[in-house]
């Protein structure tokens, strides 16, 4: 064992090592394309809207309440989304940094999103819902929206956030990352649950966070129906579905399907993937340009705009806003709002409902005014410049991580090489090499320790690229989220300032113009298909009982609910009714005739992961499927005659 | 003088279409201006020609020495004449009774219907009259709307959705309601349906005028407050905006460059030392 032996030792031990530790890296690519541009068509919006309900909102993690902090922290390094990672093996500053910067990237690439809606819809219809990270009463992680922008009737919300994997050291691996130019969306697409009874209301999640998402729908049904049981329709804004996945709220499972398959009723998983944006048009972004060029478009946001279009067009928008449309009113005319989940064509309905709507659409256009600077103030002001300086900088710190990376694999290769070609004049070697060979090999197995360690420096200078730029921008970061709070909260003390004054002379306007309503929306009993009143109604009533239009609260001892919207007599359903049957299993809808509150006749079922279906019910039961040609009964199609609110014998076969 | 002048102008400028005739006719509209109407041929039957006479006369007892008076005059006919059907004119006819002529002057017409005595004591009278201003606006639709249409060409101040005509029109409707009802006209097999379904018209006339007032209110009130709430987030995001020091990023990236470079050394020299420690056997 000479002086040759233990440097083979030495330096095959080391080379072992490097071999297996710097492996082949990787170089941080993403898909040029996300799935929704690759799925999506360009389709024109082809549904209206009344006046006071917008087509879209879209809802984003703004802020971090400070008080919130370190539970988000906390949250956010154990809710790890595509991959597996260790706290305690993680460097926590930059961990933080991470969670930040994420926050700060949502707010802006939202707004790549919020402009492409825009675009694509008439105007004062995508509104703009900037959440507040915070802790509930329960001391649980939640979000609340900051403006006033959810409440208004809408079809649908859409959720957006970057996320970023929590470990730098993983930043060039296939982890989900927001950094230079690469984008991983987390997105959910949902309308009201009265419009997509079978998916509570879901309509499109990111996979990994698809059953939070489904469970946070299914809390938002289960609060709608409470507050309906006490006579209201208030309910606040549900958090946003980050948030559910982050504090590990109850999953739900829910019938999902692939982007761009066909299957009815179920929710659209949208794979997670790290979406490269073109670096020509990242390049190009300079501080004249206010932001015109968006690289986020090309590869996300203009797909993904369309793919809400498709979805808003094969919504039901009358039942996505109605629940909606009677909060807001319940607003300023308690006696109005359950009146309009059904509608009537009394003229004293006529007269007074026309009144309510022109107001919505007041406020409507005036948050609409709050969004449009919102996203003028974040996107074409100092912040949105700065943010897009910060991605360019990113980007080079990429670029030069990947050149590392690059460097790194080459030294591994000859590393590699050397290994084998030491390892064969080694093999070869009888005790009879003559000196000048010994030097060979040595020589030959000193260049392969080199390339090793030279692969392990290279991966070290990587990691320390983007460790000390996260280090170093931690300030930067701070300034951006002050300023975006400060324009958010500027937006939001000077609209709700003024909204609120607006909202008073608008209610004092309305007061002061109405005529008297014939009949009025009260609750009263509410009693399904069995004798007891045990259920709630907001409508019209009679002595104390369900007596006209309106809809239907009950909760069954075996933990199911029912909720009806239609027409009743005696407080059982009677005639057009629209029926939504919540079970620990989950939900399915049933639309057509009731006499004495069993399904009866023609009726239209939507169950999850099947096409809606037209079946044939007697006194409650399913008989087979209903003959070709079968009208469904809709309590929402309003062929109705004057006095339809207060029939009380209609639909009496 | 001039008024009497645009008058003149505009009952010209009307009889466009409706003074069909088989020869060229001269209009003195004013000592200085002729103006001259190509007319159509003796084989050319005018649509308005059956009532030419008839509206022409009518027409002669509106007011001729106000432009807007003559307008007002002509809407408010227009508006007396809303949701009157072939039904409720048959209505009229039954129940009017009221000595009046081509040559009554509307104003004489229009003064007897808000004769409140006359209300009270005649209804049949008050709906003779309405039923004449009804018949001419259903007889003479060509000429008024000509009319209307060249005041208001002459006079661009002159709009057609007044709400005082339209209150005036409402009022006289309603009397006309109203005097059905004494008449026994809604308790009439034949014609309570007609009669019902005008005074339901007068409740929708009522709540859309009502209603044009509120948005007009709110109409008001948005721009108000949406262009004092635009301005005062603009200069808000302003002063925002430039509270931002856009000197921190390019220091933090400038800092972020140097401590790389720092490291780049530290690694190379780690590089050489573990190479030469290798190679000079571990030392």
């Amino acid at each position: 064992m000479g002086r040759l032996t233990k440097t083979f030792m030495l330096g095959a031990a080391l080379l072992g090592t490097s071999a297996l530790a710097t492996g082949c890296a990787t170089t941080a690519k993403g898909v040029s394309q996300s799935a929704v541009m690759k799925s999506s068509q360009t389709e024109r919006l082809a549904k209206e809207v009344p006046p006071g309900t917008v087509m879209a909102v879209v809802r984003y993690p703004a802020h971090v309440d400070a008080a919130a902090e370190d539970a988000y922290y906390k949250a956010y390094g154990e809710k790890v989304i595509g991959g597996k990672w260790s706290k305690s093996r993680g460097d926590l500053a930059e961990m933080h940094a991470l969670a930040d910067s994420m926050i700060l990237k949502s707010n802006y690439f939202a707004l790549s999103l919020y402009k492409e809606l825009a675009a694509k819809m008439p105007a004062h219809n995508v509104l703009l819902s900037p959440h507040v990270i915070k802790l509930g009463a329960d001391g649980k992680l939640t979000s609340e929206p900051m403006t006033q922008a959810e409440s208004l009737p809408n079809v649908v919300t859409v959720d957006f956030a970057s996320y970023t994997f929590p470990d730098t050291k993983k930043m060039m691996g296939k982890e989900p990352l927001t950094f230079g130019d690469l984008v991983t969306p987390l997105v959910t697409v949902r309308t009201d649950h009265r419009a997509a009874a079978p998916t509570q209301g879901l309509l499109m999640a990111s996979a990994p966070i698809l059953p939070r998402a489904a469970g946070n729908g299914r809390d938002a049904v289960n609060e709608s129906l409470s507050i309906m049981q006490t006579g209201r329709f208030k309910t606040s804004a549900p958090e946003l579905d980050f948030v559910a996945h982050l504090k590990g709220d109850q999953p739900m499972g829910v019938t999902t399907r692939p982007m761009g398959a066909a299957r009815p009723n179920s929710v659209t998983a949208y794979p997670l993937e790290k979406i490269q944006m073109n670096k020509a048009e990242l390049a190009s972004m300079n501080e004249k340009d206010g932001g015109a060029v968006d690289p986020l478009k090309t590869a996300f946001s203009k797909g993904f705009a369309n793919q809400i279009i498709g979805i808003i067009n094969r919504t039901d928008v009358d039942k996505a806003a109605m629940a909606g449309r009677a909060s807001a009113i319940s607003n300023f005319d308690e006696s109005l709002a359950a009146l309009t989940l059904v509608g009537s064509r009394d003229a004293d309905y006529q007269a007074r409902y026309r009144y309510a709507e022109r107001l919505m659409e007041a406020e409507q256009k005036y948050l609409s005014v709050q969004s449009l600077r919102l996203f003028d103030g974040v996107h074409n002001g100092e912040m949105g410049a700065q943010v897009r300086d910060m991605l360019k900088a990113e980007h080079k710190i990429l670029e030069r991580r990947r050149e590392l990376a690059r460097k790194q694999n080459q030294a591994t290769a000859l590393a590699i090489l050397g290994a084998v070609a030491a390892g064969g004049a080694i093999a070869s070697q009888d005790g009879n090499n003559s000196y000048a060979e010994r030097l060979a090999i040595e020589a030959l197995i000193g260049a392969t320790v080199y390339a090793g360690t030279k692969a392990f420096s290279l991966k070290r200078q990587s990691r320390a690229v983007g460790s000390n730029y996260l280090s170093s921008v931690v300030p930067a970061l701070e300034e951006q989220q002050t300023v975006q709070v400060n324009l958010i909260d500027s937006n939001e003390t000077i609209t709700a300032i003024r909204f609120e004054d607006l909202r008073a002379k608008l209610q004092t306007l309305y007061n002061n113009k109405q005529r008297s309503l014939d009949t009025v929306a009260t609750r009263c009993g509410y009693t399904h298909d069995s004798g007891s009143k045990t259920g709630t109604w907001l409508g019209v009533c009679e002595n104390g009982l369900a007596n006209g239009t309106g809809v239907g609260v009950l909760r069954n001892a075996d933990g199911s609910s029912v909720e009806y919207y239609g027409y009743a007599v005696n407080g059982q359903p009677q005639g057009p009714g629209y029926m939504i049957t919540h079970t620990p299993t989950g939900s399915y809808s049933l639309e057509g005739n009731f006499t004495a509150g069993r399904a009866d006749g023609a009726m239209r079922l939507s169950k999850a992961g099947q096409s809606d279906r037209v079946m044939s019910y007697q006194a409650g039961q399913q008989i087979g499927k209903a003959p070709s040609g079968s009208v469904v009964a809709s309590p929402f199609k309003t062929g109705l005659r004057p006095g339809d609110l207060a029939m009380a014998n209609y639909g009496v076969n | 003088m001039k008024h009497v002048l645009t008058s003149l102008g505009a009952l010209a400028a009307m009889s466009g279409p409706a003074f069909a005739q088989t020869e060229t006719v001269q209009v003195e509209i004013a000592p200085t201006q002729t103006t001259q109407f190509q007319t159509a041929g003796a084989s050319d039957v005018a649509v308005a020609a059956p009532s030419q006479a008839y509206c022409v006369s009518i027409m002669s007892g509106f007011p001729n020495d106000d432009t807007v008076a003559r307008y007002q005059f002509f809407r408010l006919t227009q508006d007396i004449a809303q949701d009157a059907t072939p039904q409720f004119r048959a209505t009229l006819a039954q129940y009017g009774e009221a000595d009046v002529s081509q040559d009554t002057p509307i104003l004489e017409v229009i003064e007897a219907i808000a004769n409140p005595v006359l209300r009270q004591a005649a209804p049949e009278m008050v709906i003779g009259y309405m039923d004449h201003l009804i018949q001419f606006e259903d007889r003479c639709e060509t000429y008024i709307s000509g009319q209307v249409d060249s005041l208001k060409a002459y006079d661009a101040d002159l709009v057609w959705e007044d709400p005082i005509i339209a209150e005036d029109a409402l009022f006289l409707r309603q009397v006309l309601s109203d005097s059905l009802d004494r008449v026994g006209a809604n308790n009439d097999p034949v014609h309570s349906f007609a009669a019902q379904q005008y005074a339901q018209s007068l409740i929708t006339t009522r709540d859309n005028m009502e209603y044009q007032v509120f948005v007009s209110d709110i109409d008001e009130l948005e721009t108000l407050y949406m262009t004092d709430l635009d301005g005062r987030l603009a200069r808000s995001n302003d002063i925002i905006n430039e509270e931002m020091d856009r000197e921190v990023l390019g220091d933090a990236v400038i800092l972020s460059d140097d401590m790389n470079k720092a490291a780049r050394e530290q690694e190379k020299q780690r590089t050489l030392y573990t190479l030469i420690r290798i190679l000079g056997g571990g030392y």
